[in-house]
């Protein structure tokens, strides 16, 4: 079985520049991609009912990754789409440990470190527990 | 090689099929989020003074009074998540048993309840918070107290934006903290009372003051289980908890009892500590003014002590601030993503994957309405109270009625159906539905009013209440009218047998058409 890596993608502009890094790299190592589309439950804590607000996420989750997958795809790259209901430092790291994955790629807003905890973005957590090797890569102009 | 979305995972191996982890919630948590999302602290304060000048001393038995209907409603709660877990709740389960019409405004009676009350809510935090660090003259002065007030929205809604949640651990310590502050100062106070260390005025429980049928006459009783409705409002979340485990285990369920317990024995012990320790003619002093708690804690517990009451109304009031944005932003969602509303509003944040949109409509009309009449009420709480336990009252009955009718087919297929999904309802909604109409015909004279406040005539709370069901009403009228078939062409349903027999689940197609069979 070939190496994988994971790629976390939420269709944002960070998440794009991610996936082409990710195309590239899956190319080079011939590995497959794994795209993941996290979404944590809501209301899990304050017990409310959730559904339709599932429904918007999953809806959203497969739309952006199905772009994400076609891209890949066009590039001969051999890919898997996974949506998880996590929170996505979590699911990223659970994927990449459950496949034995080589890397973990992540798009970054470029923002300063403050503001990354404030809003708990994804690098900033995952940076503080993977175990797996994990490559930020900014939104930047490319 | 795999298309685009082809292979799908629900999760990691111990996510169930509807997205909750299974045994995810656990009898502590259980217990916790019953307690939790009634705010009992918050409740408590905001409530009492107004229930003790209403009733007298038979505060405590409004109390116990007004929880009746709360717990038969609390059934309907229950089944109709069982049959259809929507984050729209009333609108989704009205719309499905009675049709568009009415799920409209059930719908919209949820959104403008929780609009309505968060400005109150901002308002006790940045007052507490003032009280707390010392701050006299600040907590003294409305516009201080305001600004403050609307600084907590808007940083609550950014909260609710990001979709970030206290740690759960954190939120338990406050719930327990705030609880045991609140049995502590009633505790502390009963036991200065019959030792007679208690001031001037004080009275002595006396077993009639638990009893609803020594309430004075059936008005004050009625306006008195109309405000009651407001403190258990919330409490239904702990039994909707139990779907999630209820094959596994019955933790939830105890807790779910546990936690109903829990919040009675805190409510009646600290009202008959209130009414007695400060006797009534304190709490009529206070009466809509949330100050009563803290002032009263102070003689009661003593400095510092006292801080600890100050702390858990500041702690409830600023998490319940949170989740009340949260249940009205997801009707929102829900009603927008059925159609019964622009679809802009049901709009999902890229990155934080939160109906961001709603989330601060909820927030900034929620401003709108505190800042000014704020300023324009001299007791802005009071009838403010009064409107929204209308309004509470109104998609409660609607609920409890949807629910006996969307399971009509099954009520009589066992006792047990019939006690609990049918007569149980109906008789919450009933007893809801009649403090409605008396509250209506009680409110519509201005004297009813503690303010006097009115307008054309008819009591402020009244003119705020049925005011925005008007405005409903009217907005429901305009949507109609620009077309919208999809929605309001929905008929009627049913539930299926194999949903009320707890053998399958429903498919998930909430706010959306259902599918034919």
């Amino acid at each position: 079985m070939p190496g994988c890596l994971i790629l976390g993608y939420d269709d944002t502009p960070s998440a794009r520049a991610a996936l082409d890094v990710a195309i590239e790299q899956a190319k080079r190592f011939d590995e497959r991609l794994v795209i993941l589309f996290a979404y944590a439950p809501p209301g899990r804590s304050v017990g409310e009912e959730y559904s339709e607000h599932r429904r918007v996420l999953e809806e959203f989750g497969s739309v952006a990754t199905s772009k994400a997958a076609d891209k890949a795809t066009a590039e001969g790259v051999d890919v898997e789409v996974l949506l998880v209901a996590e929170r996505p430092s979590i699911a990223l790291e659970n994927a990449a440990r459950a496949r034995g994955a080589r890397l973990i790629v992540v798009g970054t807003y470029g923002e300063s470190p403050l503001r990354s905890a404030i809003l708990g973005a994804t690098p900033h957590k995952l940076l503080q527990f993977s175990e797996t090797p994990v490559l930020c890569v900014p939104a930047g102009p490319r | 090689m795999e298309s685009a979305g082809g292979s799908r995972e629900t999760g990691s191996p111990e996510v169930s099929e509807h997205g909750l982890k299974e045994n995810a919630i656990g009898f502590r948590d259980a217990l916790i989020i019953g307690i939790a999302s009634t705010a009992p602290a918050y409740s408590l304060a905001a409530v009492i003074g107004l229930v003790v000048v209403v009733v007298g001393v038979q505060a405590p038995a409004v109390l116990l009074a007004s929880f009746i209907p709360m717990f038969f409603v609390a059934t309907a709660f229950y089944y109709m998540n069982r049959a259809d877990q929507d984050c729209g709740t009333t609108f989704s389960w009205v719309t499905r048993a009675m049709g568009p019409y009415l799920g409209w405004i059930g719908g919209w009676a949820i959104c403008v309840t929780g609009i309505l009350v968060v400005g109150s809510l901002a308002d006790v935090a940045a007052r507490y918070t003032y009280i707390f660090f010392g701050l006299d003259g600040l907590a003294g002065s409305k516009v201080a107290i305001t600004l403050f007030a609307v600084v907590i929205i808007a940083a609550t809604t950014a909260l609710c934006v990001i979709g970030t949640e206290l740690s759960a651990r954190i939120q338990d310590v406050m719930i327990i903290a705030q609880v045991g502050a609140l049995l502590l100062f009633a505790v502390v106070a009963l036991v200065r009372v019959y030792g007679g260390t208690a001031p001037e005025g004080s009275l002595v429980p006396k077993l009639s003051w638990f009893s609803p049928f020594a309430v004075d006459t059936p008005s004050a009783l009625i306006a008195g289980l109309l405000i009651g409705v407001f403190i258990y409002w919330g409490w239904e979340s702990s039994v909707n908890l139990t779907e999630e485990t209820e094959n596994s285990e019955s933790a939830p369920g105890l807790a779910a009892v546990a936690s109903t317990v829990i919040l009675l024995v805190t409510y009646l012990s600290v009202a008959a500590a209130v009414v007695g320790f400060g006797g009534v003619g304190t709490a009529e002093r206070f009466a809509d003014d949330d100050a009563i708690l803290s002032t009263l804690a102070t003689g009661v517990l003593g400095s510092p002590w006292d801080k600890l009451v100050v702390l858990a109304v500041l702690t409830s009031a600023l998490a319940s601030t949170q989740t009340t944005i949260l249940p009205a932003s997801r009707t929102v969602l829900s009603m927008a993503r059925a159609n019964a509303i622009p679809s802009a509003l049901g709009a999902t944040h890229p990155r934080f994957l939160t109906p961001h949109v709603s989330t601060i409509v909820v927030g900034a009309l929620a401003t709108l309405w505190y800042v000014p009449l704020n300023f324009l009420s001299e007791n802005f709480l009071f009838d403010t109270l009064s409107a929204l336990s209308l309004m509470i009252a109104f998609y409660y009955a609607l609920t409890g009625f949807a629910c006996a009718i969307y399971y009509r087919h099954e009520l009589f297929k066992s006792a047990k159906n019939f006690l609990f999904i049918g007569l149980a309802p109906m008789v919450g909604a009933l007893v809801l539905a009649y403090l409605f109409f008396r509250s209506i015909i009680d409110l519509a004279s201005p004297d009813a009013s503690y303010t006097g406040g009115s307008f054309l005539g008819l009591g402020l709370p009244l003119v705020i209440g049925l005011g925005f069901l008007l405005l409903g009403v009217i907005l429901e009228i305009i949507w109609r009218l620009g077309g919208h078939g999809s929605f309001f062409g929905r008929r009627p349903e049913t539930v299926s047998p194999e949903i009320a027999a707890g053998r399958a689940r429903v498919k998930e197609t909430a706010g959306a058409p259902p599918e034919e069979d």
